[in-house]
């Protein structure tokens, strides 16, 4: 009996493919989350050797060595980092952002040199106390060895994807001990769409990563609430708020990274040297202000606890610490944003909790719904992912009432940062790299396929000086309808029609120039136009196909008829990756 | 040349003959150094009695008088094996003074469970095993507070709720750990915040919240207090509380929450006369019966998991002893395991940051009591 091709489902060799990638992915995720580990403890580890942890730096004797090491660190961390740098071709450590953009360009193959250099350079900036994140890092790390498996394994782009997506909810599953977070931040922020083709084999990675991080890091939860009361129901309006108010501190922190990164690309400073000078300014300022100093986590656990800072004092290692991580990323430290994002967060989420304890004059029992509603307000915007911060907040405090505060906080955070702002800072900074995925990922991949793809020299090409009558003959011998004008030199003169041809002759004989037909307004493309482009001028243009000049030189035409297919066949493509079931 | 070989090979093969003659004739009683008073009385019918009635060796128990300086006068040494809390055994171990310990000394539980995972955390050394661990509690007035009870270590800073004076040693130790738990921050992360300047300020702030503190130096001070109602809730070290309780009939219950709990090793010093011996005593004082069997006489909580479920009732009194133990599991659910590296660095400090805090806390309460005590002295 043949199975019936109206019902969905297919035979056995379909299934048994699936289940292969459900294999791959839990291997993945067995690999990216022993990786994520080590990398925790070793960024630990160097804190406590290199004096960055209070309590490495509580235990040590000597006080004036301690400001040395405060302020040497740094800066010979950055030396290194900066000097690993310029081993990536890029010149800058790859972060998440290179994992988003090839997903969504569904070109996958993450290069494994520069990503291996990036997470070596992420752990010495973490190890040597920049103010930086580690679960970028992380991410970027997992996606990185999902790619390099899908690859030994001779996979296609599409596994290619799905496993970039394993090793990225491994990574998240393992460091924060929440494996629902990594599953959503993976739909979330890498794949950006849901098949259940791609959750099987995710689920699986980030299950593996969960069951490695309780068995092999057995680390504190990243914050803990002990009980706590319920709000009032007049402060669910209040969280709100925070949303909002918190979507401009999130626009502020990106923007402060992005604008040192402009300032400091006019440094006259050499690159590769950038972050060392980031570090000797951070360890000076870290003398009067160790806050800022780090990843933050006692500054996050205290920014919990009423009292612990005053009002002013909030304000200020908010904004310090702003500086602080905006100067060590701009200035090309290796490093995620989410972690300084948290501490940011909270501490804006504590100073709002403040500000209404001093106005009301309640008692600050729901002092921690503040600062998590704060931290959620700033974290959503910033990775792009409001899910994921929920859910994080529920996994690691397994409170219903925080976590309903906190979706309280980002209905407003995400979408007004998002309309502000952008999807996020990876979006923004992909866009500043051309790629711009906020109309989707047909569009990312339609901007990302060059036109020279499909580039073809098969065509009628003309001297300016031929006859019309030697054009009209051409082009019925070639059987085309549009010729392109070149001259000895290569250079292009314009594109002329067999209707235009034949009409001049019918009006003015044989002795007219061809090129008083060169047809007006017909664009052309440069060998770096992308194919959205192409999409674009079509909407404009009806014809046989568009040159391809090269600074005034002609290099060949794309048919129209070409981009079409190229359209339909990556919408094809999208439509199996993102609807087939296996 | 030759003849200075021949000399080191005679010197050695007697040397080996010796050390087999040790080993086997038992013919001297093996010394042990332990802390005396009824902690010596309760080893002395859990382990030494059973330990030479099974093997024929003698124990010679000695007593602790000024610490362990003999240990680093050259030459042998004057004890076998010592009792010696787990701070002193890793001093003495990183000076080179203990003998390191073979993993396997230790002996599985009675259900073949491995000694790695029956043993407490951080129980079994380089040079030391844990044996027991004590713990400095909180314990109160059953009849202070009617109706409602202490439960949480926050309890002790409460007086809103549990009114009356309180009486907590006179170091910073223990005091900032549970000031700062007070807070609600997680166990795991104490140390780290403690060695924040804002973790310090907030837990002497807590401290100070306190009105009436008697300060105890000597361990005896808190149980008494406590019986004579001195105080309501004391802070003292959970075998002198179980002592007042069970043998002197006070009115008081320990509050085990946030206990914070210290080793209690044995350990074999570098050049002791008699090793094999010592390791055999070892591995029979650390077997699963014997520290079940200790912990009967004495409410020190075994340090494996297989005798702290077997521990039953004191001999005297009848009491379920599992109850007063530190390591049983219901007791040891919230505890606190001193961090002994980070104090071993930072005691100075954390000394004079306490003594400066004392003393600016007792100024002004003594230019009270000054002014107070002035109107009275005119007519």
């Amino acid at each position: 009996m043949t199975p019936d091709p109206t019902l969905p489902g297919g035979g056995p060799l379909p299934v048994l493919r699936f289940l292969g990638l459900v294999l791959m992915g839990s291997a993945i995720g067995g690999v990216a989350a022993l990786a994520a580990a080590g990398f925790v403890r070793g960024v630990l580890w160097l804190n406590e050797l290199l004096l960055i942890s209070p309590r490495s730096r509580m235990m040590f004797p000597r006080a004036e060595l301690l400001v040395l090491a405060t302020i040497a660190v740094p800066t010979l961390g950055g030396l290194i980092v900066g000097h690993l740098h310029r081993h990536i071709p890029e010149g800058r450590p790859h972060t998440p952002a290179d994992a988003i953009a090839a997903v969504q360009t569904r070109r996958g193959r993450l290069p494994a040199r520069a990503g291996g250099i990036s997470a070596v350079s992420a752990l010495i900036s973490l190890g040597a106390g920049a103010s930086v994140g580690q679960y970028g890092p992380l991410v970027h790390l997992g996606a990185t060895l999902g790619s390099l498996g899908a690859r030994l394994m001779r996979l296609g782009r599409s596994e290619d994807n799905i496993t970039i997506a394993c090793g990225v909810a491994a990574a998240i599953a393992t460091a924060f001990n929440a494996p629902l977070a990594g599953i959503i931040f993976a739909h979330e922020v890498v794949l950006r769409h849901y098949a259940l083709r791609a959750f099987a084999p995710i689920a699986a990675a980030a299950i593996v990563g969960h069951v490695i991080a309780t068995q092999a890091l057995a680390q504190g939860a990243l914050f803990h609430v002990a009980d706590t009361v319920v709000p009032q129901a007049w402060e669910f309006g209040l969280f709100i708020a925070i949303g909002g108010v918190g979507a401009l501190v999130a626009g502020g922190y990106m923007h402060a990274i992005l604008g040192v990164g402009r300032l400091a690309a006019r440094l006259p400073l050499r690159p590769s040297l950038r972050p060392a000078l980031a570090g000797a300014m951070l360890g000076t300022l870290a003398l009067w202000v160790p806050d800022i100093l780090g990843m933050g986590q006692e500054t996050l656990r205290f920014a919990t606890i009423p009292g612990a800072f005053g009002g002013g004092e909030l304000l200020l290692v908010l904004v310090l610490k702003i500086a602080a991580t905006a100067l060590c990323l701009g200035m090309g430290f290796s490093g995620g944003v989410f972690s300084p994002a948290l501490v940011i967060g909270t501490l804006f989420g504590a100073l709002c909790g403040t500000l209404v304890a001093s106005l009301t004059g309640a008692p600050q029992e729901s002092f921690i719904f503040y600062a998590v509603c704060g931290m959620v307000a700033v974290t959503a915007p910033v990775i792009g992912a409001p899910l994921t911060s929920l859910l994080i907040v529920f996994e690691l405090t397994g409170n219903y009432a925080l976590t309903t505060a906190a979706l309280a906080s980002v209905t407003l955070a995400s979408p007004i940062a998002a309309q502000l702002f952008g999807r996020s800072l990876f979006d923004i900074q992909l866009h500043g790299r051309g790629l711009d995925l906020s109309s989707g990922r047909g569009r990312a991949l339609l901007m990302d396929t060059p036109v020279t793809d499909y580039l073809t020299q098969d065509c009628v090409t003309l001297s300016p000086k031929a006859s019309l009558d030697e054009a009209i003959a051409t082009l019925a011998r070639e059987r085309h309808s549009e010729a392109y004008l070149v001259d000895e030199r290569g250079r292009y003169h314009g594109c002329v029609t067999l209707a235009e041809l034949e009409a001049a002759r019918q009006e003015a004989g044989t002795h007219r120039d061809i090129r008083a037909c060169v047809e007006t307004g017909r664009p052309t493309l440069c060998p770096g136009s992308t194919l959205w482009e192409a999409m674009a001028l079509l909407e404009e243009v009806t014809g046989e196909a568009l040159a391809v000049i090269d600074q005034g030189v002609f290099r060949g035409v794309v048919y129209e008829v070409h981009i079409a297919h190229a359209y339909l066949h990556q919408s094809d493509a999208l439509r199996r990756e993102e609807h087939g079931n296996g | 040349m030759a003849s200075r070989l021949v000399a080191g090979r005679l010197i050695a093969a007697l040397l080996l003959g010796l050390a087999a003659w040790g080993s086997a004739a038992l013919a001297e009683p093996l010394r042990v150094l332990s802390w005396g008073g009824a902690y010596e009385r309760a080893q002395r019918e859990a382990l030494f009695a059973p330990f030479t009635e099974q093997t024929g060796q003698e124990v010679e128990v000695h007593q602790y008088d000024g610490g362990l300086d003999a240990l680093r006068r050259a030459g042998e040494a004057p004890w076998d094996v010592i009792d010696m809390t787990r701070s002193q055994a890793l001093a003495a171990c990183r000076k080179g003074l203990l003998q390191p310990l073979p993993r396997d000394l230790p002996a599985p539980a009675p259900d073949g469970t491995p000694a790695e995972r029956d043993f407490l955390p951080g129980a079994i050394g380089d040079c030391a095993l844990t044996h027991s661990l004590f713990a400095t509690v909180v314990a109160y007035r059953t009849d202070a507070f009617p109706g409602e009870r202490p439960t949480r270590i926050a309890d002790l800073f409460d007086q809103q709720r549990f009114p009356g004076p309180r009486a907590l040693q006179r170091t910073p130790a223990v005091n900032l750990e549970w000031a700062l738990l007070s807070y609600g921050v997680p166990r795991e992360e104490l140390y780290r915040l403690l060695s924040t300047p804002r973790g310090l300020r907030l837990a002497l702030d807590r401290l100070s919240e306190l009105e009436e503190t008697h300060w105890w130096e000597a361990g005896d001070e808190s149980p008494r207090l406590l019986a004579e109602g001195e105080v309501v809730m004391a802070s003292g070290y959970n075998g002198r509380f179980f002592d007042a309780a069970v043998n002197q009939g006070a009115d008081i219950e320990i509050l085990w929450d946030a206990q914070v709990q210290e080793h209690e090793t044995w350990a074999i010093p570098r050049h002791a006369r008699h090793p094999e011996a010592a390791r055999a005593f070892i591995r029979f004082a650390t077997s699963t019966e014997r520290l079940a069997e200790l912990a009967r006489h004495i409410p020190y909580g075994p340090a494996r998991r297989s005798a702290s479920v077997r521990v039953s009732t004191h001999p005297a009194s009848g009491v379920d002893m599992r109850l007063h133990i530190p390591t049983h599991p219901l007791n040891a659910e919230r505890a606190i395991e001193k961090d002994e590296t980070w104090y071993a660095r930072t005691l100075t400090r954390m000394d004079d940051y306490f003594t400066a805090w004392m003393e600016e806390r007792e100024a002004p309460a003594r230019d009270a009591a000054e002014e107070e005590s002035n109107p009275v002295a005119t007519p």
